[in-house]
């Protein structure tokens, strides 16, 4: 018994005898072992075997450890290989450059998309119970039975969900500031105008979490005159952090004063609503009001009951909640975590993400990567055919397998590894000159950011591992005689099948992707181009001109200006902010408006198909039931141009029949992205102060005009800040999601036809290098320079023409099916394929061609007298 | 002062092989320090105890004999030094001079 009784754990003693020192070793494992077996004696043997194993690994230690000779074979050996590895890069340069650089461009480009895909699918997610909060949105009703998806809510919903539903644990509404600005001061000369103000519930907190710096939570919002800000608000207004105690003035009709009771941390980027001030909803009682459609609503759900089942009971509370109703508009919850990107309802909090971009960058970044491995790989294939003589060499002095697969996974890793850190690098740069398509910050030393790259790092790490593995084992089982001969084989033979095959699908994902660019660049021409219907140029937009005090002098003040040509004042702005009501008889439509004054008509520059501009001379104009509406308005209110100007029933109220004027009919105009159709839109006639003012200016001198207009403001405006922006540049925002794709698609497209077109020139250089003696040979028997320059670009060639083959009709299907998600979509040309066929094969014909040409006209003597 | 520098451990190493004078060799003066001070001590801390004050010249050295309860691997013996001892007494000879220093007033607390 007691021979393996007393045996301790084997690969501990190997280990052990591994790591210590040999003059240690013998009175150590003596010493273990006396241990052992007296611990034997006392417990169990899996007890000994880990308390043996606990003193091996104690020992651990400096002091212990065997001191590796300077001169072992071992070290040595690896020097070496670093030596050669070095050697070899600098032997090809060009080689070493292409390889370098586009395996680090594709690594760039992939952390970049990686990095803001990651950060769009982040969002929400920093909520504690984030998977428990839910909003809950219902739906528009048109009374024609029209649906139309609507994020906001009435204050009831909240309140009766609270009530009806057991597993709604909290509840809360957010009132955003829909597009007032609110002047808010610490003291009086330290006044702000703030955009970042939401009113709430005193339950926000336990719906949300965001972290407080100072304050508590379970307290901040629990009276009508606390008020939580953001450390940058409280920075802002009282230099300093912990804003606890002081107040601030909401400057309006009442100022309210507002005491801070608590200081969170800015709202992350990753927040689908931002604010730096939160307050009490200041009401009075809406619990009960399901009239007032500007509120949002979410649900926290007690611990274990999902969203189906939550789901499931929402349209039959709804029903029991407003009995009085005759059809019902859906109601629906959506995730916290799922808003940002796949919501995109009516009325966001903020314009929401999209998920098809996300899947376009990721599969782009994909192919770019792809495209770069291959270049890699297909590189060093090559390249290791090559050096067949060298590993025959190698291997007749001696060189085991085991050493020869070492020396090229070195190499391979030595590549790789100068190429992850140049792509941090790049990457870094790319996150520094796109920061603005990102919309945010970034760099790669963000913590987070850095573990992304940690992570990527290793991947291509063991890709590169990869890459070299097959030269490695491949070239090492080579037979010596043959390998010193360069008889490479049938093996040799397949590898080059795998390099034109790799070659194929690089210059397909460059077609594909020029094609795709091409797309995306028309289609947002097209849209640019459009005719918005109105002039959106030269029309300057102030806000909050209704602090002005007399808004009528300072109309006509601005008129008397040399470069403006028209003031008008509008309660929105097409392109931004307009209210909506419902409009028509016998069936309503809803019809988005604005309340104007005539002279903004004209600033806009809309175009009337029919009737005429409100008129100051007709005091009916301005009764609230005389309207200009576009077409697709009178469309829809199923009148025709014959019923302009006369009096027509257009609304129901309290069972009585309301008529109204259409006094004018102006062409569709586009105020939503190009994604939508034309909705109706309707403008309506008070003569009162009102929040914007168009104005309408000459492009010459504009600097002078912008001051000479802000002067004026500074005259009437109280002290108030001047707020002011280009109306074409709205415009431009609402369009945006576009145009940030075809930014990033732009470089995309040029990194990867870039790394195709070195993966081109690097094989061709190749390729040309190993034939230069059969193109001597040629040459010595009458092949004229272009004959054989012909000979070798053809065969690239055909493998561009096969790749075009299969990427067009696949680019054109998937373009297609992206345009389909356009209302106003252009069409997918046949030029554009021309042009990536002849791009691709222009690029093609130039890299070989070039050095085809270069390889022809050496003097054949050069390359044949060597042998 | 630098040259008899003992860490605490050290110096409940070096008293234990003093203790078992001719005997000490590693599972001895480990058991010794379980038995007398309650304390577990792995080999590894033992060993580079051990090893440091060898190199400093407080401990020597020698093999011994081996048994079979060791595997047939001999034990390293350890027996301190002349230094050792200087080192043991300065160490001594320094904590009785900060102990007569203290004030009696620093012992006049109460527990309340």
């Amino acid at each position: 018994m007691s021979k393996r009784r007393n045996k301790p754990p084997r690969f501990a003693d190997r280990f052990l005898s591994w790591f210590c020192k040999d003059e240690l070793l013998e009175e150590v494992k003596g010493d273990l072992q006396e241990f052992y077996v007296e611990d034997r004696k006392l417990r169990s043997r899996w007890r000994a075997d880990i308390s043996y194993w606990y003193n091996v690994l104690h020992f651990l230690r400096p002091f212990a450890f065997k001191r590796k000779q300077q001169n072992s074979n071992t070290t040595i050996m690896y020097r070496s290989y670093f030596k050669y590895a070095w050697r070899g890069m600098r032997k090809h340069k060009a080689h070493t450059f292409l390889n370098l650089m586009s395996l680090s461009v594709g690594l760039a480009s992939f952390i970049f998309i990686f990095i803001y895909i990651k950060g769009e699918l982040s969002y929400d997610k920093f909520h504690e119970d984030s998977d428990r909060v839910h909003r809950v949105v219902i739906d528009l009703l048109e009374s024609d039975g029209k649906v139309l998806p609507d994020a906001t809510t009435p204050p009831a919903l909240a309140y009766a969900l609270k009530n009806d539903l057991p597993e709604v644990e909290a509840t809360v509404r957010l009132f955003p500031n829909w597009g007032n600005k609110f002047l808010i001061g610490a003291t009086e000369d330290k006044k702000f105008y703030e955009e970042g103000m939401i009113r709430t519930d005193s339950t926000f907190f336990e719906v949300f979490s965001f972290p407080f710096l100072h304050g508590d939570p379970s307290n901040a919002l629990d009276a009508p005159d606390k008020m939580v800000i953001t450390r940058s608000a409280a920075l802002k207004y009282f230099n300093k952090e912990n804003a606890i105690g002081e107040t601030l003035t909401i400057y309006g009709q009442e100022n309210q004063v507002k005491r801070i009771s608590g200081v969170i941390e800015d709202v992350p980027i990753n927040s689908h609503f931002k604010f730096d001030f939160l307050s009490r909803l200041d009401f009075g009682n809406i619990d009960q009001n399901w009239g007032f459609w500007n509120f949002y609503t979410y649900v926290k759900l007690g611990k274990g009951s999902g969203l189906e089942e939550f789901q499931s009971k929402l349209a039959p509370f709804y029903k029991t909640a407003r009995p009085e109703q005759e059809r019902y508009a859906p109601i629906y919850a959506q995730r916290l975590t799922d808003i940002h990107l796949t919501s995109n309802l009516k009325w966001e909090l903020e314009a929401n993400g999209s998920k098809d971009n996300i899947y376009i960058f990721g599969a782009l970044a994909l192919f770019v990567l792809l495209i770069s491995c291959i270049n890699y790989l297909n590189l060093t294939v090559a390249d290791s055919l090559r050096r067949l003589k060298e590993v025959g060499v190698r291997k007749v002095f001696g060189a085991h397998k085991k050493s020869l697969i070492s020396q090229f996974l070195i190499e391979a890793l030595v590549t790789v590894l100068i190429a992850v850190i140049a792509g941090g690098i790049l990457a870094e740069v790319l996150f520094k000159n796109l920061g603005d398509v990102l919309g945010r910050e970034v760099s790669i030393l963000q913590i987070e950011n850095l573990k992304v790259f940690a992570g990527i790092a290793f991947i291509g790490l063991l890709f590169g591992i990869m890459a070299g593995l097959y030269p490695a084992l491949h070239m090492s089982s080579f037979k010596v005689s043959n390998a010193v001969k360069g008889v490479v084989g049938s093996q040799g033979r397949s590898a080059k099948g795998l390099r034109k095959t790799l070659l194929v699908v690089q210059f397909a994902i460059s077609t594909f992707m020029i094609v795709g660019t091409l797309v995306v660049f028309k289609q947002l021409k097209h849209v640019q181009n459009i005719d918005l219907g109105f002039s959106s140029e030269q029309v300057l937009v102030i806000e909050n001109a209704q602090v002005t005090g007399n808004q009528k002098t300072f109309k006509s003040e601005l008129a008397k200006l040399p470069n403006v040509s028209g003031v008008g004042a509008s309660s929105g702005i097409v392109g931004g902010l307009n209210w909506t009501t419902t409009l028509g008889y016998p069936d309503g439509v809803l019809l988005n408006f604005v309340i104007t004054e005539p002279e903004f008509i004209d600033v806009m520059d809309f175009e009337f198909v029919a009737g005429r501009n409100f008129s100051r001379e007709f005091a009916t104009d301005a009764s609230g039931t005389n309207i200009i509406v576009n077409e697709q308005g009178l469309k829809e209110l199923g009148l025709t141009l014959e019923d302009v100007g006369k009096s027509v029933p257009m609304s129901i109220q309290n069972d009585t029949i309301q008529n109204g004027v259409i006094l004018g009919v102006v062409k569709d105009f586009h105020f939503a992205n190009f994604k939508s159709e034309i909705k109706p839109f309707g403008f309506y006639f008070r003569d009162r102060t009102e929040g914007n003012l168009g104005v309408k200016f000459s492009t010459t001198n504009l600097t002078e005009t912008l001051a000479q207009i802000e002067s004026v403001w500074y005259e009437v405006a109280n002290g108030a800040p001047f707020e002011h922006y280009f109306l074409d540049e709205n415009f431009a925002t609402l369009n945006a999601q576009e145009s940030k794709l075809s930014s990033i698609l732009l470089y995309l497209t040029a990194l990867a036809v870039f790394i195709a077109f070195m993966g081109m020139f690097a094989m061709a250089n190749m390729t040309i290098k190993d034939r230069l003696k059969e193109i001597a040979i040629r040459k010595v028997l009458g092949a004229s320079v272009s004959g054989v320059s012909k000979m070798i670009t053809q065969r690239f060639l055909i493998l561009v023409l096969l790749a075009n083959a299969i990427a067009i009709p696949l680019a054109y299907y998937m373009m297609q099916q992206w345009l389909e998600g356009f209302a106003y979509r252009t069409n997918i040309g046949f030029m554009m394929f021309v042009l990536a066929l002849a791009s691709t094969l222009g690029v093609a014909w130039i890299t070989v061609g070039y050095q085809s040409m270069r390889a022809a006209i050496i003097n054949p003597i050069k390359n044949l007298r060597q042998d | 002062m630098k040259k008899y520098q003992l860490g605490e451990f050290e110096e409940i190493v070096l008293l234990t092989v003093g203790v078992l004078y001719g005997e000490a060799y590693g599972v001895a003066i480990k058991e010794e320090i379980a038995k007398r001070q309650n304390r577990k001590v792995s080999v590894g801390a033992l060993q580079s105890a051990l090893r440091r004050m060898e190199s400093k010249g407080f401990l020597n050295s020698e093999f011994g004999e081996s048994t079979k309860m060791r595997g047939g691997k001999r034990k390293r013996y350890f027996k301190i030094t002349a230094l050792g001892k200087k080192a043991l007494d300065y160490n001594m000879q320094s904590r009785v001079e900060l102990w007569n220093q203290i004030p009696d007033v620093a012992f006049e607390f109460k527990l309340c």
